[in-house]
């Protein structure tokens, strides 16, 4: 059953909310997906949904709806595919934990479509342009290798991973 | 004495109530020992108001003073196609009322959905009274899972009339899928296909001991089985009308008679394969002979004329399922609620869609208040059994410039959550900002329910882009939303919550309760007059003003490209950019650098909205 915390520890809880990682939140290992996740979001559920806390006091009762509500987020994000690589990738960076935020804005996704076109990073840039200029030239297999080259900077460049498949459909 | 909670499911045509009483969810007969109640209130003439039954019987002798199916027009806007549908079918009054909402008209007394709704709540809650032999004070009350936050904030205005404390308000399909899997620890997926009096909602649920998590939700709050009565009454009126030459549905009486008989029909098809319409007298000819209507209709004919309905149900089963993930043999369970799910007719179209027999263990008028009461019992339990976890049915978006409504948190995204969004302002110097926030599925604004809308103002002024608004969107377990504003540099925040545009003003649900609880025989409500400052400001006629918000950089993206924010802007925007200028109505919002910005004084006609606190959200 569900867990009961002390409400010194709820408010610690709440004042930490922005150093934990989603991971950490949900009190899972960094690879849990499936059915270990929801069930992870389950636990986390028992304990801080605003159903299992009526009794609080109401300004604890509204830190614990914070934590709750940023236990809903985690699961969100790490439930769905491209919301988690994203996720993963800025963890990787090491930059500490940030939330993400569940739909990216109009103006973010047209920069993206724009970034993607031609590459993100410095070295996903030069070699997709290597590419670029690969196919031009008619070497397959020299492109085929820049466009896996840019694909190691830029894992998730949706652009590149079209262009690569659509060459491979061609010398197949 | 124990603390006692009901469960009250609210419906179109019937509500119904229940109580935990020990182990298991039972339900509450009315006084005529019948377990559902009918949602109709009737007004008569002596100032008494008769709630239930006993009401709807008053339909055919008194159509204009007997209200039915209004919660079909609760939490709407009164220019709303579901309303002008509702005024052309209702042979009682809908007036306008203040902001766009919609009133009732008596006589001359207007009422307010909230307070239709909280004489039914009373009503519900006497028979509860009556048979627990004692008061209850505590409830919680179902809706339907489509429904927005403007409709689940008006019913919620209505428990607290009819002087109920809503524990929590749970979406309908949840609360019958509550009452088919509590305590038997499963572990399975179903479906819940709910078609109500008024509305159809689909959920699909995952089911893992204790906790029931929905997956997804979809629905449609304007098809019910009133539609499919609709139908009928049609036939019969187009008959009639072909044949005499009289049109029934001009006349309120004939109307009501008409749509008896067409629900009799749609309760005898569920039994037999032909009933017999019979209205005598339904009319008087110009000539003074009474005519009558005649006529069989089997289950073929009544197919014909209600399977495009049908039909309709399943393309929304079809988005559910696919917004879950899921392929119809994913799922242990298919369970009805409704009754117009006892229609064989539709029970086979659902074995069909859903390729399983529909679970017979569940009665689809009962099984929505027995949920509501286990969860009502779990809530005021120190050891809670079941865990709810719910979906928002709607994307909640933001209007941005252009006449557009960006999204900020998906439709089928778990509930509780918040999301924070940047903004910055539209013109260089601007002083105030006007935030509106919407549900539904469209990119264009004017196509989603507007939420409500506040003006911003006290951050600091800069050019366009330095300034920074954090604009945090909040949906409470209940699907309620909440929306707040903050200057990240001033720590300036904007005090007005969400104003809701329809609906009532903590000031007129004071006045209400003042009058004596669910007293709605009083005094109609004063005009315009009694809304709050903020609420009265909006304008929904407004709607392609071009708001002056602009997506900014998002904060939690941790990519943000060099220079990003404002070369993505001009990027999303430069279209709309260039017929900007003459169409702007929100011009007076802008001061040129250069000029002295007394074209800024303007816009504090809107910012006693923002300054006064809390004016227009109640808990």
């Amino acid at each position: 059953m569900a867990t009961t915390f002390a409400p010194a520890e709820l408010r610690a809880l709440a004042r930490l909310l922005d150093e934990l990682d989603y991971y950490e939140l949900l009190e899972a290992p960094r690879g849990t997906a499936g059915t270990a996740l929801r069930e992870a979001y389950h636990a986390a559920s028992r304990r801080f949904h605003p159903d299992a806390n009526r009794r609080l006091d109401p300004e604890l009762r509204g830190t614990v709806e914070r934590i709750a509500r940023r236990v809903t987020e985690a699961y969100s994000v790490l439930r769905d595919p491209r919301r988690r690589r994203l996720y993963d990738e800025a963890l990787g960076r090491g930059d500490g934990p940030r939330r993400l935020q569940l739909v990216e804005s109009a103006a973010t996704a047209t920069q993206r479509t724009r970034d993607e076109r031609e590459g993100r990073t410095p070295q996903g840039r030069r070699h997709f342009a290597q590419a670029t200029a690969d196919i031009a030239r008619g070497d397959v297999a020299g492109a085929l290798r820049s466009l896996q080259l840019a694909l190691t900077y830029e894992p998730d460049n949706a652009q590149f991973r079209t262009r690569l498949s659509e060459l491979r459909d061609k010398t197949r | 004495m124990t603390e006692v909670a009901i469960g009250i499911d609210l419906g179109t045509s019937n509500s119904c109530v229940a109580v935990v009483r020990g182990e298991s969810p039972e339900v509450l007969p009315n006084a005529y020992g019948e377990g559902i109640t009918a949602s109709v209130v009737a007004f008569q003439d002596d100032d008494g108001v008769v709630v239930g039954n006993g009401a709807r019987a008053n339909v055919i002798h008194a159509p204009r003073t007997t209200v039915y199916s209004s919660k079909r027009l609760i939490g709407r806007y009164f220019f709303s196609e579901e309303v002008k549908k509702a005024r052309a079918i209702c042979s009682y009054e809908i007036v306008e009322g203040p902001n766009h909402s919609v009133r009732i008209k008596v006589r001359d007394r207007e009422y307010s959905l909230p307070e239709i709704s909280a004489l039914i709540l009373g009503e519900m809650r006497s028979i509860a009274e009556s048979r627990l032999g004692h008061p209850v004070t505590k409830a919680v009350v179902t809706v339907p899972a489509y429904f927005n936050d403007n409709q689940r904030q008006a019913t919620r205005d209505a428990c607290r009339i009819a002087g109920l404390e809503a524990l929590r308000i749970v979406n309908e399909p949840t609360a019958a899928a509550l009452a088919y899997g509590f305590g038997k620890g499963l572990s399975q997926k179903v479906a819940v296909y709910d078609l109500g009096g008024g509305t159809f909602d689909i959920s699909v649920l995952e089911i893992g001991k204790d906790v029931f998590e929905v997956l997804s939700t979809c629905g449609d709050t304007f098809l019910g089985g009133d539609d499919f009565d609709d139908r009928v009454i049609d036939l019969l009126a187009d008959e009639f009308s072909a044949e005499h030459g009289v049109n029934l549905r001009s006349d309120p009486y004939a109307l009501e008679k008409l749509k008896v008989a067409a629900e009799s029909a749609k309760k005898g098809l569920s039994l037999e394969d032909e009933v017999e319409i019979r209205i005598p007298a339904v009319i008087e000819a110009s000539d003074g002979r009474t005519l009558s209507v005649e006529r069989r209709l089997g289950i073929a004919e009544y197919a014909g004329l209600v399977n495009d309905l049908i039909l309709r149900t399943f393309k929304v089963c079809d988005e559910a399922m696919q917004q879950a993930g899921l392929v119809t043999r994913d799922l242990s369970g298919v369970i009805l609620v409704g009754g117009p799910t006892r229609l064989p007719l539709i029970r086979n179209a659902v074995r069909d869609y859903f390729q399983q027999e529909p679970r017979a263990d569940v009665d689809p008028d009962e099984v929505v208040a027995m949920g509501a009461a286990l969860h009502a019992a779990s809530l005021i339990s120190s050891d809670q059994k079941a865990f709810l976890l719910d979906v928002t049915p709607l994307s909640l978006r933001i209007g941005v410039a252009g006449g557009l409504a960006e999204t900020v948190i998906e439709r089928n995204t778990p509930v509780p959550i918040d999301q924070t969004r940047t903004f910055t302002t539209f013109q260089d110097f601007q002083e105030s900002v006007r935030i509106r926030v919407y549900q539904g599925e469209s990119r264009q604004a004017a196509e989603n329910a507007l939420l409500g809308e506040f003006a911003f103002s006290g951050f600091a002024r800069a050019r366009r882009g330095d300034v920074k608004i954090e604009v945090t969107f909040e949906i409470n377990s209940d699907g309620i939303v909440n929306v707040t504003a903050r200057d990240p540099a001033t720590g300036q925040k904007a005090s007005t919550q969400i104003a809701l545009s329809s609906g009532l003003s903590e000031e007129e649900i004071q006045e209400i309760l003042a009058r004596g609880s669910a007293d709605a025989v009083a005094p109609p409500l004063p005009p315009a007059a009694a809304t709050s400052g903020a609420a009265e400001d909006l304008d929904v006629d407004d709607l392609d003003v071009l708001p002056d918000l602009l997506p900014d950089a998002p904060s939690g993206d941790a990519d943000a490209p060099e220079g990003g924010a404002r070369a993505g802007l001009e990027v999303e925007l430069d279209p709309d950019l260039a017929d900007l200028g003459p169409r702007d109505p929100s011009g007076d919002l802008f001061a040129p650098s250069g000029t002295d910005l007394s074209a800024g004084a303007d816009t504090t006609e809107e910012d006693p909205g923002a300054s006064a606190p809390g004016s227009s959200r109640r808990s």
